[in-house]
C-alpha cells in the first residue's frame, strides 16, 4: 500500500463520462452513472479513491469486473456526540481534520475502490482503467439544487428547473469524482429530461434525440478541452433560448415569461467579450457559451466551463436604472473567470490568489474602460478600505499560506478561529476579502511591472494552456493549463525582467495591511516642509512597510510628487519647497493635471505655500492613512484635486470641521455638474453631519433644501418637484440622495426639522412619473429611507404602551405614507419589491424608535418562503433587530427564535442554506468576537459540512 | 265622433294622456271633466226648459254626447271650410255656411237665443290657468327666419339641437394642476388601498385599534420573481405614452427590420444615454434562419427505433 505522501500521483484521469438518466422533480432526485478512465501512475495501483458525498452507490466495475468499495465521509460527523470538549477551537481543527481526510489534492476520497485482483498485473503494465459508477441522489442538500414552486401543472408550466452550485470544489455532491482544480479530463456528458426541459450544461452541445417513447430528450455534450470537475455544472428546466443577435455561438438560457428582460440584460454582453479577447489578445477559449439564469441562486455570479450560471434576480427590463450596472458588473466578472479560474485552472489551493487576482483585475479594466477612470478609483479606494477595515478588525488576510507540517503549531494564521487549510474550513466573509485582496495585489503588480507586461504575461499563461488544451494527454503537457504562484512569478520576471520578489513577500507571503499616521510641520526658514509619517505595526493586521512611498505636494507653484523611502527608524523626512509664500501676486495656480485654476486663497496660512499634501495617492501600498493638515487645506483638496480618491479623503475629514468654510466648499462640490456623482453623494451625507454639529450657528434654510429646489423643483413653484426625468443619470443618483441626507438633520430638540419633514412628505406627494422613460422605484424607495431616517426616538412617559390615538403626529403622517406604499405594493409591486424592503425597514425604525408598539409578527410574516428573496432578508434583519433591542437578548432564546423560523420557512432546501449563510452574517454582527460553539454546531447539524466554512 | 275629437284634442300630449289614465290630474283632463260637465248643465237646463223634471242618468249621458258631437262638428267642419279658403283662422261666415250644410236655419238662431225662458248658465270658474309646467329654457329660442311663417311651430330650445361644446375654463396655473394630479392620486390609491384591507386579510401595527393602518396581509407567492422583475402592465402602458418612438428601439428588437431607418436615426441618441442596447443589426429576420446554434437544431429521432 503506497503511503499518503506519494499518493499524488497514484492516477490520473484522462477521460471523464457522465451520464444522467433521469431527474426527477416530484421527488427531488437523480439517477446516474459516471465512467472514468484512468492512467495508473504507479505500480500496482490496488486502491482508487474518489470523492463521493450524498450519493448512493450501487455498484462499481472497474474494466467490467465487479469491485468491491467503501464509503466513509467523516464530514458527516465532525465531533462525536460522547466528546466533553464543546468549543468552536475544537470544532474547527476537527472539521479541518475531516476536510483532510478527504482531500483530492491529497490523493484522498470519500470513495474508496478496491481494484479486483485480476487487474493488479495490468497495473504494471500501466494500462488504462475503465472505472465505471452507477450512484443516484436523492433530495440532495448541496451541489444540486430543484426549485420547484408549488403551484398547479406540469412540472414545465410550474417553471421547476434544477440546476449545480456549490462553494468551491463541490461537485462531489452530485457525481463521484475527482473533485479538484489540478486533476484535469475530458468530458462527455448525457443528460436525458422531459421532452419540456432543456439540460444546459459545459462544452458544445453534440446532438439531441428523442428517447424510444418520444417523452424525452437526451442531451449530449462534449468537452474536449481539458477540465476538472469542479468547473463542471449542469441546469435543467424549461429555459427560454436566446441566441446572442451578435455571437451566435452564445446562448442564453432564462425561466419562462422572462425573455424580454433577458434580451435587454444581454444586449451589451458582445462588448464584454470584445474587450476581454482585445486586451488579452487572445480568443475565448471554449467554442461556445452559455448564460443560465435560475431562481433561488446559490451566489450571483458563478463561472464552469464554458457557461456561468447566474441569479435570475439581475435580469431587469429598460427601465431599470440602478440595477443595469451592477448586472453588467456581474457579467463582466463572470466572463473575466471564464479565463482565469475555468480555462486556466490551480495547481493547489495556495495557488487560488492568482486566479482570482487576475480575474478580478482584468474585471477591474473592465470597469475602467467601461465606466470610466473615476469609478475605477472610486473602486479601488472602496476595496482597498474593505480590505484594511477588515484586516485591521480581524486579522491579516493571507494570500498564499504554506503550510510545512501538519502541525497546528505551523498554523500560519493563528489569530484566524478557522483554518485557511481547505477552502471549505474557510469563513466566507473571509474568502471575499481574501479575493479583494488578491486583485489588488495584481494591481500593484501592475503598478510595478506596467500593465502592458502584465497583460503579456496573462497572454503567455493563455497562449500556453491553449496549446496544450489541443494535445493528448499522454504528451503531459496539460500541466500546463495549471497556474502556480511559482510559475506565474517566473513568467512575470521573464516577460518584464524586473524582480518583484519584495513585493510578493510583503503581500502575498504575508498577511496585513500598513497604518500610516502622517502630520507636517513647514519651516518657512528653510523653506521645507517636515513631514512625519509614523507606522502602527504592532496591532492586529497591520506589518511593517519598508520602502518607497509617494507624497504629492500641492503648492503655490504648482503639484510636485516626491518619493520618500520609508525605512526603519527614520520618521521625518524633509521635504523642500518650490514656491516662496507669496499671496499678493495674482497669478493662477497650476494643478497636478496640467490645468490652472483661481483660487481664493485668503483662508491660507499667509508664511506658507502649501495648499495640501496626499501620501500615496495612487494607492500602491495596501494601507490606512490617517494624515493631519489644516481644515483649509483639505477644503483646498476637495475644491481643487481633482482625482476623486482625493476629494472622498477630503470630505471624510472634513467631517470633524464643522465650519461655514467647510459648508461652502461642500456645497460648492454638490452644485458642480462636472464634479464624480459618488463624490457629490459622498458630500451630502458630510454635509448633513457638519450641519448638526453647526446647529446653533447654521443659517439660511436647512442644508441642501435650496439646492434641492434650484435643481429639481419648478421654477414657478418651488415647493413642487418637477415631474421626473431621469435622463440624466448623475443628477438621478443626487436627486435620489439628497432627501436621505437631509433627513438626517437635526434640530435643538434632537429632531428632524419640520420644514425637512414636510419638504420630503411634499417630495412623495408630488411625485409624477407619468412622463419619465424610467421606472421610479428606487427613488421611492430612498424617499422613504429619507422617511426612516427622520425618525428620532418618542418622548414616552412612563412607558405608556404605544396606542393609535397618542401617535405624534408627524409620526402619523409618516406612517399614512407607509401604509400606502406597501400596500399600493401588493397590487402594482416594483421592481425587485424595493419598495417593500424600505417600507420593513422604515416600520421596523418606527417600532425601534418607540413610537408604534414593537412586535416582529408583521416582519415574520414577510419573511416565510415565497417572498421575493430581498423582502425576506429585509424582514428577517428586522427580526433579528428586534430580538436585540429587547431585554431579554439571551443565545439561546434568539438562536431558537431564529432557528425555528428557519424551519417554517419551507422545506429545508436551499433557500434555508442560503439563510442560514444570511444569518450568520447578522450573528456575527450582533455577537461580535465572541465565539459560541453552539451556532457551528446547529448550522452544522442542518447543513451538508459544505457550508459550514461560514460557522461563527 | 266624440272620442275622436276627445283624442283630436289630446293627440299633442298623448303621452301624458296614455300615462295619466289614472291619476287623471294633468290639466287637459281637467279642462276636458269641466267641459262636459258644462255641456251637461246646459243639456239638463235645456231639459228643464221644455219641462222634463228628471233624466236618467244613461239618457243625459248621451244627450251630451250628442251635444258634444254636434258642436264638434260644427267646429271641425267651419275650420274644413275656412281652410279650404286658404285661411287659418274660422270666420262667422264660415261657422254660418257650416250651419246651413248641417241642414240649420241659420235665421231662427237670434230668436232662440233671445228667448225669454232662457236659462242663464254661469260660465265655470275660471280655474287657474293650467299653467304648462316650464320647460327648462336654455338659451334664446330662435326666431322663425323670414322664408317661415309665423305660425309654423316655434323652434324647440336651443339645447335640443345646437352643439354647445361645455368646458370649464382650463386650470392653466401649473401649481394647482400638480396639486390635483397629485391629491387625486392619492385619493384613488389610499381608497383603492382602504378597500382592498378590508375586503381581504389584514395586519395591523397596533394591537388595540386593528383598523387604524390595516396593512394588506402579506402572501407568499409560488414563484415570487415574476412580480419582482416583469414590469407591472401600468408601467408598459405608461412606457408607451410616454414616447412611443423612443422607446421601440429598446424594447421591442422583434419589429426592428420594418423600422430600420427609424432605428438608425435614433441609435445615435440612444447611445447617449446606454450603450447600444436592443439595437440588432438589420435584417435580423433573415438571419435568424441562418443561425446555427445547437439548441435551435431540430430534437432527432432516435435511430433504432425507426429501423425496426
Amino acid at each position: 500500500v503506497p503511503h499518503s505522501g506519494s499518493s499524488m500521483n497514484r492516477k490520473k484521469d484522462k477521460g471523464f463520462e457522465i451520464c444522467i438518466n433521469n431527474i426527477n422533480f416530484q421527488r427531488k432526485s437523480v439517477i446516474g452513472y459516471v465512467e472514468l478512465t484512468i492512467f495508473p501512475t504507479v505500480m500496482n495501483l490496488n486502491r482508487i479513491k474518489l470523492n463521493s458525498k450524498q450519493c448512493r452507490i450501487y455498484r462499481v466495475r472497474v474494466n467490467d469486473l465487479e469491485a468491491p468499495f467503501i464509503y466513509n465521509d467523516p464530514t458527516l460527523e465532525v465531533c462525536h456526540h460522547e466528546s466533553k470538549q464543546r468549543n468552536l477551537n475544537y470544532f474547527s481543527s476537527a472539521y479541518t481534520a475531516a476536510v483532510s481526510a478527504v482531500d483530492p489534492d491529497a490523493g484522498n476520497g470519500e470513495l474508496s475502490i478496491k481494484v479486483p485482483s485480476e487487474l493488479w498485473k495490468q497495473g504494471d503494465e500501466m494500462k488504462v482503467m475503465k472505472v465505471y459508477i452507477e450512484f443516484s441522489l436523492d433530495q440532495p442538500k448541496g451541489g444540486l439544487h430543484f426549485v420547484v414552486p408549488d403551484v398547479d401543472g406540469s412540472m414545465a408550466e410550474r417553471a421547476a428547473h434544477v440546476f449545480s452550485f456549490g462553494n468551491q470544489n463541490s461537485t462531489r455532491f452530485w457525481f463521484p469524482c475527482v473533485d479538484s482544480y489540478s486533476e484535469l479530463c475530458t468530458w462527455k456528458l448525457e443528460f436525458t429530461v422531459d421532452a419540456s426541459m432543456v439540460a444546459v450544461s459545459c462544452g458544445d452541445l453534440v446532438e439531441t434525440v428523442y428517447t424510444h417513447d418520444m417523452r424525452k430528450k437526451t442531451f449530449h455534450y462534449m468537452l474536449p478541452i481539458p477540465t476538472a470537475a469542479p468547473n463542471i455544472s449542469l441546469a435543467v428546466g424549461p429555459f427560454e433560448i436566446l441566441v446572442d443577435p451578435y455571437m451566435h455561438e452564445v446562448t442564453h438560457f432564462c425561466l419562462p415569461q422572462l425573455l424580454p428582460l433577458l434580451k435587454q440584460t444581454m444586449s451589451y454582453l458582445h462588448e464584454i467579450f470584445e474587450f476581454y479577447e482585445e486586451i488579452l489578445t487572445c480568443r475565448y477559449p471554449y467554442s461556445c457559451f452559455k448564460t443560465v439564469f435560475v431562481d433561488e441562486a446559490y451566489v450571483q455570479v458563478s463561472s464552469y466551463a464554458s457557461m456561468s450560471i447566474f441569479s435570475t434576480n439581475l435580469l431587469h427590463s429598460g427601465m431599470i436604472i440602478d440595477q443595469t450596472p451592477v448586472t453588467r458588473r456581474c457579467l463582466a466578472q463572470a466572463l473575466a473567470q471564464q479565463f482565469f479560474g475555468c480555462f486556466i485552472s490551480r495547481m493547489s489551493w495556495s495557488d487560488e490568489w492568482v486566479l482570482k487576482g487576475i480575474s478580478g483585475y482584468i474585471y477591474g479594466l473592465y470597469l475602467k474602460k467601461t465606466f470610466g477612470v473615476n469609478e475605477y478609483r472610486h473602486w479601488i479606494k472602496e476595496e482597498l478600505d474593505k480590505i484594511v477595515e477588515y484586516e485591521l478588525k480581524m486579522g491579516g488576510v493571507l494570500l498564499h499560506p504554506t503550510f510545512s507540517g501538519g502541525k497546528e503549531k505551523d498554523n500560519p494564521t493563528p489569530h484566524l478561529h478557522f483554518s485557511i487549510r481547505h477552502p471549505h474550513t474557510l469563513s466566507w466573509e473571509y474568502y471575499k476579502m481574501f479575493q479583494c485582496k488578491a486583485h489588488l495585489v495584481m494591481r500593484l503588480i501592475e503598478n510595478r511591472i506596467s500593465m502592458e507586461f502584465m497583460l503579456q504575461v496573462f497572454n503567455k499563461l493563455l497562449s500556453l494552456a491553449s496549446t496544450a488544451s489541443s494535445q493528448k494527454y499522454q504528451s503531459h503537457m496539460w500541466s500546463q493549463m495549471l497556474v502556480s504562484t511559482s510559475g506565474f512569478l517566473k513568467s512575470i520576471s521573464n516577460v518584464s525582467g524586473k524582480d518583484i520578489g519584495p513585493l510578493i513577500k510583503q503581500w502575498v507571503d504575508q498577511s496585513g495591511v500598513v497604518k500610516f499616521f502622517g502630520s507636517f510641520a513647514f519651516n518657512r526658514k528653510r523653506n521645507v516642509l517636515e513631514l512625519e509619517i509614523r507606522q502602527d505595526y504592532t496591532s492586529s493586521g497591520t506589518q511593517k512597510y519598508v520602502g518607497p512611498i509617494k507624497v504629492t505636494v500641492q503648492e503655490l507653484d504648482g503639484s510636485f510628487n516626491h518619493t520618500l523611502q520609508i525605512e526603519e527608524n527614520s520618521l521625518k523626512h524633509d521635504i523642500p519647497c518650490h514656491s516662496k509664500s507669496r499671496r499678493n501676486k495674482k497669478k493662477k495656480i497650476p494643478l497636478m493635471n496640467g490645468e490652472e485654476v483661481d483660487m481664493d486663497l485668503s483662508a491660507m496660512d499667509a508664511d506658507s505655500p502649501l495648499l495640501w499634501i496626499r501620501i500615496d495617492p495612487d494607492m500602491s501600498i495596501l494601507r490606512k492613512v490617517e494624515f493631519e493638515q489644516a481644515d483649509f487645506m483639505w477644503q483646498y483638496q476637495l475644491r481643487f484635486e481633482r482625482d476623486v480618491v482625493a476629494q472622498e479623503e477630503a470630505i471624510s475629514a472634513l467631517e470633524i470641521f464643522p465650519t461655514p468654510a467647510s459648508r461652502l466648499a461642500l456645497t460648492d462640490i454638490l452644485e458642480q455638474d462636472q464634479c464624480f456623482y459618488k463624490v457629490r453623494i459622498q458630500a451630502c451625507f458630510c454635509l448633513a453631519k457638519i450641519a448638526n454639529s453647526m446647529m446653533s450657528t447654521w443659517t439660511g434654510p436647512p442644508a441642501m433644501k435650496s439646492l434641492f429646489t434650484r435643481m429639481f423643483c419648478c421654477k414657478s413653484c418651488p415647493n413642487i418637484v418637477k415631474t421626473n426625468n431621469f435622463i440624466n443619470f448623475q443628477s438621478y443618483f443626487l436627486q435620489k440622495t439628497m432627501p436621505v441626507a437631509m433627513a438626517l438633520l437635526r434640530d435643538v430638540q434632537n429632531l428632524c426639522p419640520k420644514e425637512v419633514l414636510n419638504f420630503i412628505l411634499d417630495l412623495i406627494k408630488y411625485n409624477d412619473n407619468r412622463k419619465n422613460k424610467f421606472s421610479d422605484n428606487y427613488y421611492r424607495a430612498e424617499l422613504i429611507d429619507a422617511l426612516t431616517n427622520s425618525l428620532t426616538p418618542a418622548i414616552s412617559i412612563n412607558n405608556e404602551v404605544r396606542t393609535v390615538d397618542n401617535l405624534n403626529t408627524d409620526v402619523r403622517l409618516i406612517l399614512e405614507e407607509i401604509t400606502r406604499f406597501l400596500n399600493m405594493e401588493k397590487l402594482l409591486p416594483s421592481y425587485r419589491n424595493t419598495i417593500t424592503v424600505s417600507c420593513l425597514r422604515a416600520i421596523r425604525m418606527l417600532q425601534k424608535n418607540g413610537h408604534i408598539p414593537s412586535d416582529p409578527s408583521l416582519f415574520k410574516s414577510y419573511a416565510q418562503y415565497g417572498h421575493f428573496v430581498d423582502v425576506r432578508i429585509a424582514a428577517l434583519e428586522a427580526v433579528i433587530d428586534y430580538t436585540r433591542g429587547t431585554h431579554f437578548v439571551l443565545t439561546t432564546n434568539f438562536l431558537c427564535l431564529s432557528f425555528s423560523m428557519l424551519g417554517k420557512l419551507g422545506p429545508f432546501s436551499w433557500s434555508g442554506i442560503f439563510f442560514i449563510f444570511q444569518l450568520v452574517c447578522l450573528l456575527q454582527r450582533l455577537y461580535g468576537n465572541c465565539s459560541c460553539h453552539t451556532k457551528g454546531l446547529i448550522v452544522n447539524k442542518r447543513n451538508p459540512p459544505s457550508c459550514l466554512s461560514i460557522q461563527r | 265622433m266624440a272620442d275622436s275629437v276627445v283624442m283630436g284634442s289630446g293627440s299633442l300630449n298623448s303621452g301624458s294622456r296614455s300615462g295619466s289614465s289614472k291619476t287623471s290630474t294633468s290639466p287637459t283632463d281637467n279642462y276636458q271633466l269641466a267641459r262636459r260637465r258644462t255641456l251637461q248643465v246646459v243639456v239638463s237646463s235645456l231639459l228643464t226648459e221644455c219641462g222634463f223634471e228628471s233624466a236618467e242618468k244613461a239618457a243625459m249621458e248621451t244627450l251630451t254626447e250628442m251635444m258634444q258631437s254636434y258642436i264638434t262638428e260644427v267646429g271641425r267642419c267651419a275650420k274644413a271650410t275656412c281652410e279650404h279658403t286658404a285661411r287659418s283662422t274660422p270666420t262667422l261666415s264660415d261657422v254660418v255656411i257650416t250651419l246651413v250644410e248641417m241642414g240649420f236655419n241659420v235665421d231662427t238662431l237670434p230668436v232662440y237665443a233671445k228667448r225669454s225662458q232662457r236659462m242663464v248658465i254661469t260660465a265655470p270658474p275660471i280655474t287657474n290657468a293650467s299653467v304648462v309646467p316650464k320647460a327648462l329654457i336654455a338659451g334664446q329660442k330662435r326666431t322663425h327666419p323670414t322664408y317661415i311663417p309665423s305660425h309654423f311651430p316655434e323652434f324647440p330650445d336651443p339645447h335640443t339641437y345646437i352643439k354647445t361644446p361645455t368646458f370649464r375654463e382650463p386650470v392653466s396655473d401649473y401649481q394647482v394642476v400638480r396639486e390635483k394630479a397629485a391629491s387625486q392620486r392619492r385619493d384613488v390609491e389610499r381608497a383603492l388601498t382602504r378597500f382592498m384591507a378590508k375586503t381581504g386579510e389584514t395586519e395591523s401595527l397596533f394591537k388595540d385599534d386593528i383598523s387604524a393602518f390595516p396593512l394588506i396581509a402579506a402572501k407568499p407567492s409560488a414563484i415570487p420573481y415574476l412580480s419582482a422583475l416583469l414590469p407591472s402592465e401600468l408601467e408598459l402602458q405608461t412606457l408607451e405614452e410616454t414616447d412611443s418612438s423612443e422607446q421601440d428601439d429598446q424594447t421591442d428588437t422583434e419589429n426592428n427590420s420594418s423600422n430600420v431607418s427609424q432605428d438608425d436615426q435614433s441609435a445615435d441618441k440612444e447611445n447617449v444615454v446606454l450603450p447600444p442596447g436592443g439595437v440588432v443589426p438589420t435584417g435580423k429576420a433573415n438571419e435568424e434562419n441562418m443561425i446555427d446554434n445547437p439548441y435551435l437544431r431540430p430534437v432527432k429521432k432516435p435511430k433504432v427505433r425507426r429501423k425496426k
